[in-house]
């Protein structure tokens, strides 16, 4: 009994902050400062009993955390106006530095300091003034365990960013998005036996447009935090995420669209289907700060549960700190309707195809490139 | 052989018994109307002959070309022929008008040992029967019923029955809340459909879908049972004096 306990204990947050405070440095880009990341590390990481992590054992992710992962080759596809920059060239030196962790605070996400501890891989994506990038950016793999992507778009510039499904332990993106500027950005995540974090930090200024649109099949463990802030006048931002699980599959969706500044406008969409035994949470949040006069800002969510063992935690939080805005949320866990599986059966569909067509249907209304839709399984 | 035969029919929902003895003979190239105040069962008649869960049947017969529905699947029954158009068809967001008309003519096709039709076929087969319904070119890429007037919806209705070409059809209220044009364009589809291999049964409140489709028998369902049957004649009597000379 005695062992088993010290084996639970071995992997706590306790224990990976001490096993973080002894690592050493892993020799990839030297010269990033990382003082800040074991500071914050050295004030403790979340652990069980952590409100964000109230449906996610953040445990089973600190199991993995210090594995050996091994290296794979980087696959990035980049057109022409994409200036790619690793960060481990000591050029990117300042450019790095002028834009890493802009968009979101360490103390609020202590993860990605782990990530910064143990970074494996980094890129920066530059898109210059003005230019209109009409090809995507295509992400297959950084071929790393911790990853970061940065993503910068200058005032006026345009770009698409695409994740294609990979493994890692935890990846940040990080989006500074300049007066006027357009970052589109689709990520698909398969499913897989794997435990992952990964957090999505978006900056916008004034003027500027930022769509997501994720579609992600289930994991052993997966937990996206999404973080967009509005912090310039007039600023968009489009989220949408659907997702369908099986098996004992484990996803958390923690998603905050923070708007600061005035005039901005937000829509999040999630659409989720649930089946086996598997596990959905999705805590979606509007914050608007005092100040952001005229915001408006929507979030609707809706989610299948397919069988009587399946879960599904949705929340909705408004934090609203301004009067003059226009703020909804709406939010629902059913089952497939009977009158619709009935209404396509009398037609000659299977009552197999009638659910199929449906349960498509249904995460159409967040996902509906077919790209996103192969990705979750849904054939056109 | 008659297309259609229900033999005292018995039909509990939630165990309450709505039909009562239900019979009706329907041949190949005929139109009937199936009248009756409201609760007489009439819409339970349409449902459980699509064979709608939660219809339980607990006595009688049922079949189509002297076979038995009883105990046969929606989806097969839709195969062998059944239609309904629903009283209050449901909306469907998400999946296109296209994609689900395409995946209903495909399954008809799969069942019968047919190719499915190509995409283009199709396509032009559905834009024919759309602007035939009066609907704008955008129909087949909209939601099913999503965000569509209750006129558009029973005009859908109307819609599949024409792609889907089967042998009985039965229009629960169809009719109901459509205006003048809009009845007109349903009447139109209906005579269009009407040919000596179909038949069609109307369930309807109003003569007025039956100045346009002429019936060739008109029934009188009151309490779960047929009370009166006759020709179009007893249509233009209902609308002059009510239902209430059929009781006792």
């Amino acid at each position: 009994m005695a062992g088993s306990t010290v084996d639970r204990a071995a992997h706590t947050g306790p224990a990976l902050v001490r096993r973080l405070k002894e690592i050493e440095p892993n020799g990839y880009a030297p010269w990033l400062d990382r003082g800040a990341y074991q500071a914050v590390i050295a004030q403790g990481l979340p652990d069980t009993r952590s409100e964000p992590w109230k449906y996610t054992n953040v445990n089973r992710w600190y199991d993995v955390a210090l594995a050996n992962h091994g290296h794979k080759p980087r696959r990035v596809h980049a057109p022409d106006g994409v200036r790619v920059v690793d960060f481990g060239d000591l050029r990117a030196r300042q450019l790095v530095a002028a834009h890493r962790g802009k968009a979101f605070n360490l103390v609020d996400h202590p993860l990605a300091a782990v990530n910064g501890l143990l970074l494996g891989a980094g890129i920066a994506l530059v898109v210059s003034k003005d230019t209109v990038v009409e090809q995507p950016v295509r992400i297959e793999d950084l071929g790393a365990a911790y990853q970061h992507i940065l993503v910068i778009v200058e005032p006026g510039a345009s770009i698409t960013l695409i994740e294609e499904p990979a493994t890692f332990v935890h990846r940040i993106v990080e989006g500074v998005v300049g007066t006027g500027g357009r970052l589109q950005h689709l990520r698909r995540q398969g499913a897989a036996d794997s435990r992952e974090c990964s957090l999505v930090a978006i900056r916008l200024d004034a003027d500027t447009h930022y769509t997501l649109a994720q579609s992600s099949r289930g994991a052993e463990l997966r937990r996206n935090d999404v973080l967009v802030t509005l912090a310039g006048a007039r600023a968009q931002a489009t989220i949408s995420s659907a997702w369908r699980l099986q098996h004992r599959e484990h996803l958390d969706n923690q998603i905050t669209v923070h708007h600061v500044a005035p005039q901005g406008f937000s829509r999040q969409t999630y659409r989720g289907v649930v089946g086996d035994r598997a596990r959905a949470v999705l805590n979606g949040r509007i914050h608007i700060a005092s100040g952001a006069k005229g915001t408006d800002a929507a979030l609707n969510t809706k989610n299948l549960l397919a069988t009587a063992k399946a879960e599904v935690y949705a929340k909705p939080e408004l934090e609203i700190y301004e009067s003059d805005v226009k703020c909804s949320h709406g939010a629902t866990v059913g089952t497939l309707d009977d009158a619709a599986v009935f209404f396509f059966r009398s037609r000659g569909l299977s009552e197999h195809d009638a659910r199929a067509l449906l349960v498509r249907g249904f995460l159409r209304e967040a996902i509906d490139d077919a790209e996103g839709a192969a990705s979750l399984g849904l054939a056109s | 052989m008659s297309l259609l035969r229900v033999r005292d029919l018995h039909v509990s929902v939630d165990d309450k018994p709505i039909l009562k003895g239900f019979d009706l003979t329907v041949q190949a190239g005929e139109v009937h109307a199936l009248m009756g105040p409201n609760g007489s069962g009439k819409s339970t008649f349409a449902n459980v002959l699509a064979g709608r869960p939660g219809y339980e049947i607990t006595a009688g017969a049922l079949t189509l070309d002297d076979t038995d529905l009883t105990c046969v699947s929606p989806e097969e029954r839709a195969h062998r022929g059944v239609f309904l158009a629903f009283q209050y068809p449901i909306e469907i967001p998400g999946v296109s008008n296209m994609e689900f008309l395409k995946a209903a003519a495909d399954a008809h096709a799969k069942h019968a040992g047919l190719d499915e039709p190509s995409a283009m076929e199709f396509i032009k087969q559905a834009r024919a029967a759309a602007s035939q319904l009066h609907f704008s070119a955008d129909f087949l890429k909209r939601g099913v019923n999503e965000g569509f007037s209750g006129g558009e919806k029973k005009r859908n209705e109307i819609l599949q029955m024409l792609l889907l070409k089967p042998r009985l059809a039965v229009l629960d209220e169809t009719d109901s809340g459509l205006d003048i044009d809009a009845l007109q364009v349903v009447a139109n589809g209906i005579n269009a459909y009407r040919a000596r291999q179909n038949a069609v049964v109307l369930v309807t409140h109003y003569q007025r879908l039956l100045n346009y489709v002429v019936p060739d028998h008109v029934h009188v369902l009151i309490d779960g049972r047929i009370a009166r049957s006759g020709d179009h004649t007893l249509a233009l009597t209902l609308e002059d004096e009510g239902y209430g000379w059929l009781d006792g």
